[in-house]
């Protein structure tokens, strides 16, 4: 039974890494960079959320709309003044900028709120959980796997269905070509990173009601949310969303095994991948 | 039919510069300084040369990584952790000698960066960085539950006690001048051999240097040998002359931060640029450190402002206005008629 409630904590921790995983793995998919401040945008967005909730009095959903508000903006905001100048073949502007901006945004969110630990009060949704048989099982957490559920899913289908989705895969396919059919990949790209932080402020919101964030936690959902991508396979969205799934059962498995070898767990499993699937679960050769 | 054409008469090729004759004295005259300090510089010092010489050697591996071998790691904490951690175990539990210790503790990262280079190279480039920061903290984590090293506690490194502070002082002294020897008079000859030319051509254009017949993916391999090796020589330096260890100091991520900003910040791709850029770290820490948080801001928005405006870094700027290399690394064909 220990098993059981391990996969399926598994499973809806695993909701949670996917919200994490799919802005990145959109965001490789199209400009094949990475952009280090992936993390702490969504530690950001949620300390923005918690001092707004805090000074309003709002609930958590609408603090959702905000933050999903506020982070398109921000992410297009990036985009617009420094990604769009680092995009290249080569990973290393793109990866030493996103870098040093991390190491800038970290500390000011230290200098801002400090080194404490803070989570969004819910009012008590947090706390609510259900019975299946011997098992609890938490509301939050299968709201959050349905919310990861129906982002992947609604992400998926604007790919495959809308104008700018059909844009996308054709900057991600061949970028000047793209060009000569009349896309304009700056905004494209713009319209990418704007959807990938905008979906980071789902995380926000579901990570700070869950569980805390404090300043210093954005390497580590960076992370995640890169093994997520590469467990799944490259530029695949329901294979971040599978990779989210096994880092999460991993995790949670191993933190039942010995608390200390819970994230390592996760890493292993991940190195593992890479070592007999390196093209993910879902990536082609 | 075309004509061979003959060797021409008069014609040579360059490799050294008056600059760089000047520049080399005056290396040979730090090395030896560096090596004699206990005869001259007091204890404190000693320990502030020390962090220096730590921080040249990281620069300059990792430059040797992305500024020549094209390969971008975050994670160089591994190799500072394991060289680090490695010499501990020798010096302190198998009770060998710690300054023979200390020298062969290079293996250790050598052994971990041979399996992290065959899972790692088939990730493409920036996925290859956050690639070597999750083996970071994989190694940052199994040390911290791992008892044969006190865990996450730690060790000190009790056997120094057998030596006399002057002891110490020789022997960390000498350690710093074969630091810097290693890397920065390593670095040097590495570029000015054959193998320079191919690193010079991959840094350029890694298709083009293999069509030149470079192989590319062999010198991959090997600078990420000796980029591992040279990184934990550094770190069991410095946590030598700390005497303490525990993972989160051993493999703190900040180790790469500094790397990135020293490089970035003196110039990619050039030996003078890690001297310029670890010499400004150095003081900016010692100066500015007490501001915590709001100087790293600082940092930070400098190695930015840097990948997006000037990717030479400072040197680069410099060698814009004067052409005078203290590690010249180029071949110039001098003389001759036309």
């Amino acid at each position: 039974m220990l098993w059981i409630d391990g996969l399926i904590q598994g499973i809806l921790l695993g909701g949670l890494y996917a919200q994490y995983a799919l802005g990145m793995a959109l965001m490789f998919g199209v400009m094949k960079i990475v952009n280090i401040t992936h993390g702490d945008l969504m530690v950001l967005l949620a300390l923005t959320g918690i001092s707004a909730a805090t000074t309003w009095a709002i609930g958590p959903w609408a603090i959702l709309v905000l933050l999903v508000v506020v982070g398109a903006f921000l992410g297009w905001a990036l985009q617009r003044t420094i990604l769009n100048r680092v995009v290249s073949a080569d990973p290393l502007p793109s990866l030493i900028a996103t870098f040093g901006l991390s190491v800038a945004m970290q500390n000011l969110m230290l200098t801002i709120w400090s080194a404490d630990t803070r989570s969004l009060p819910g009012g008590g949704i947090e706390q609510a959980s259900f019975q299946v048989g011997p098992l609890f099982i938490g509301v939050l957490p299968v709201i959050v796997l349905i919310a990861a559920t129906l982002l992947t899913g609604g992400l998926d289908a604007v790919l495959r269905f809308t104008r700018f989705g059909r844009a996308l895969r054709a900057s991600s396919a061949d970028v000047e070509a793209a060009a000569l059919t009349g896309v304009n990949p700056r905004s494209v790209y713009a319209g990418a990173t704007a959807v990938a932080v905008g979906i980071l402020g789902f995380a926000a919101v579901f990570q700070s009601l869950r569980s805390t964030v404090a300043p210093s936690d954005g390497p580590f959902q960076l992370i995640y949310a890169f093994e997520a991508v590469i467990i799944g396979g490259m530029g695949s969205i329901w294979g971040a969303f599978l990779g989210a799934m096994v880092l999460g059962i991993s995790q949670s498995i191993g933190f039942r095994i010995d608390p200390g070898f819970g994230i390592l767990a996760g890493h292993l499993v991940f190195l593992l991948v890479l070592a007999i699937r390196p093209q993910g679960i879902l990536g082609r050769e | 039919m075309t004509t061979i054409p003959q060797p021409l008469a008069g014609i040579r090729v360059q490799r050294q510069t008056g600059s760089g004759i000047v520049a080399m004295v005056l290396f040979v005259l730090a090395l030896a300084a560096l090596a004699l300090m206990p005869l001259w510089a007091s204890q404190g010092f000693i320990r502030d040369m020390v962090e220096l010489c730590c921080y040249i050697a990281i620069a300059q591996m990792w430059n040797l990584l992305a500024g020549y071998g094209g390969i971008v790691s975050v994670g160089q904490q591994m190799f500072v952790g394991t060289g680090a951690y490695f010499m501990f175990i020798m010096a302190q539990l198998w009770g060998l000698n710690p300054f023979i210790a200390v020298v062969l503790c290079v293996v250790a990262p050598m052994v971990l960066a041979v399996p992290t280079y065959g899972l790692l190279h088939r990730l493409e480039g920036a996925y290859f960085a956050i690639g070597t920061w999750v083996i970071a903290e994989v190694v940052r984590l199994a040390t911290s539950i791992f008892p044969y090293v006190n865990a996450g506690s730690g060790m000190s490194l009790r056997v120094m006690g057998d030596y006399s502070a002057d002891q110490r002082a020789v022997g960390v002294s000498i350690l710093c001048a074969l630091l810097i020897l290693v890397s920065i008079g390593g670095s040097y000859w590495l570029l000015r051999s054959r193998y320079g030319l191919a690193l010079t051509a991959m840094r350029d254009n890694p298709v083009a240097a293999a069509s030149q017949g470079v192989n590319v993916n062999k010198l991959r391999f090997l600078i990420w040998i000796a980029a591992a090796a040279g990184t934990g020589f550094a770190g069991a330096v410095y946590f030598m002359a700390q005497l303490r260890i525990n993972p989160p100091s051993a493999y703190d991520a900040n180790w790469g931060n500094i790397a990135i900003f020293i490089v970035m910040v003196g110039g990619l791709g050039s030996i003078e640029g890690v001297l310029i850029g670890a010499f400004i770290y150095f003081f900016a820490d010692r100066w500015f450190g007490e501001y915590g948080a709001s100087y790293l801001i600082v940092l930070g928005l400098a190695t930015l402002f840097m990948a997006l405006f000037a990717k030479g870094g400072l040197w680069g700027l410099i060698c814009k206005m004067v052409d005078a290399p203290w590690f010249p690394t180029r071949r110039r064909l001098m003389g001759g008629t036309k």
